[in-house]
């Protein structure tokens, strides 16, 4: 028996069903399911989840984050990636030789790496690890938060979001899944690009985002 | 006997409520909460790195919470900082959310849970915990459930909801201050407390009329949290 509709906004500790068909957000005592954020419920065939209206940031394996580097020690840095701790990337697992002791030659303080979430560990500390092509230390600094649970809608389907504003604006555009999203570009072009994506982050429950951004990238190129 | 309430109300009525979220846009979640003169603002903060470090736990989060009634809250003046009372309630209001937030699903980090009285009547540490159980939830933390809080008591013979502070000074009826708090679809109480004289079965009344008290709270704090997202539409 599953009590709630589809797309409900339910408050933590509503029970969802007795069917002990939980998954993301919900949590269960028993037989019986309840939700564990405040957010919108989603039923489907497999069971009911809830996605909340803000949420944290925790690391998980896999995945590809925009950090800042905080601290550059004899052996690793140590990053800030929006995370509650502090997670640390290993000089081995970077894709140039470094020697011990002038790990701040390749990267020091203040720097934005794009990486990967290579391990967590029981107690949530977390490893980084940029080995492989795609990742590599980010050359300008401008970047933009945004909460982790609105990052479906800034993407879109298959990245046609974001498509759209990197070819509005012209911009370089990387998203972390931490919320740090990174950008790149003329100045003009950065500005239009932040606006975008600060509409996103206070509308994304609006179900013509698409067009809205369209017409508003628009109306600030039209302004320049 | 205690037959006519002070303010005319019904002794199982409460005083008119107001509730809002998303107050203070610093922090990760916030929450305002008014019962009669009582106003409570709380802000939540985190999760975050363990400060001071040796609080630290490796398997679970920490919650801490820091009540603060403001200077101008009592008709004296409040001291500034925390005295004694402060103290307790911090504490109080700390065991009950850690009862309240899933503190397991977050090692090794730090919630932090400030709650300031702008206004004080009588039962601000219910409201403080009602209005920092909504900071909380607005603040995206995974929860157990809401905490509603209320104050009963026990005035000359009869039960009453929700005291003021003129009730809770009828010391020559015995006035009885028994702040209660809920997991309301639980069925928990996760804070209990009784500030004077109440027998066995007066008591189990009084808790009785605390829950419809709180479940009429916790009808309020969702209503609050679901029109926060109907606002931004």
């Amino acid at each position: 028996m599953i009590n709630v509709k589809n797309f409900e906004m339910v408050t933590p500790g509503t029970l969802l069903s007795d069917e002990e068909n939980g998954r993301n957000g919900t949590y269960s005592e028993g037989k019986n399911v309840y939700s564990k954020y405040f957010g919108m419920v989603q039923v489907n065939e497999r069971g009911v989840s809830v996605s909340p209206v803000t949420s944290n940031y925790f690391p998980e394996e896999g995945d590809e984050v925009i950090g800042r580097v905080v601290e550059a020690g004899s052996k690793y840095w140590v990053v800030d990636i929006d995370a509650p701790y502090l997670v640390r990337l290993d000089n081995r697992d970077v894709n140039f030789r470094t020697e011990m002791g002038e790990l701040d030659r390749f990267m020091s303080r203040g720097d934005l790496i794009f990486a990967r979430v290579a391990t967590v560990y029981v107690n949530n500390a977390a490893d980084l690890s940029m080995k492989g092509t795609k990742y590599f230390k980010l050359p300008s600094n401008m970047i933009v938060k945004v909460d982790p649970t609105k990052l479906p809608r800034l993407i879109g389907k298959e990245g046609a979001m974001i498509s759209l504003i990197k070819q509005e604006t012209n911009c370089d555009i990387i998203v972390g899944q931490n919320g740090v999203v990174w950008i790149d570009g003329k100045d003009e072009d950065r500005a239009a690009a932040i606006s975008a994506i600060e509409f996103i982050d206070e509308n994304y429950f609006n179900p013509e985002l698409t067009d809205s951004v369209r017409e508003l990238l628009k109306n600030v190129r039209e302004k320049t | 006997m205690y037959e006519k309430r002070l303010d005319n109300r019904g002794f199982d009525e409460l005083r008119p409520m107001e509730a809002e979220t998303g107050v203070v846009p610093n922090a990760k979640g916030s929450a305002r909460f008014r019962i009669g003169n009582t106003e409570a603002i709380a802000a939540v903060y985190g999760p975050e790195e363990v400060k001071p470090k040796h609080f630290e736990k490796f398997d679970r989060g920490i919650i801490m919470c820091k009540y603060d009634m403001l200077p101008f809250s009592v008709p004296d003046r409040a001291k500034p900082g925390f005295d004694r009372r402060d103290t307790e309630i911090s504490q109080v209001i700390t065991n009950a959310l850690s009862r309240a937030i899933r503190l397991e699903e977050m090692p090794r980090s730090m919630i932090t849970v400030r709650v300031y009285v702008t206004q004080a009547d009588a039962g601000t540490r219910c409201a403080s915990l009602t209005a920092a159980s909504m900071a909380c939830a607005d603040a995206g933390l995974p929860m157990r459930d809401l905490v509603a809080a209320v104050a009963a008591g026990y005035i000359g013979g009869s039960v009453c909801l929700d005291l003021t502070k003129d009730e809770e000074d009828l010391h020559d009826e015995g006035a009885t201050d028994v702040p209660i708090a809920f997991l309301p679809s639980k069925d928990e109480i996760v804070l209990l407390q009784l500030d004077g004289k109440v027998g066995h079965e007066e008591l189990n009344e009084v808790i009785k009329m605390g829950k419809i008290g709180a479940m009429k709270i916790y009808e309020l704090e969702k209503e609050a949290l679901r029109r926060r997202v109907s606002n931004e539409s």
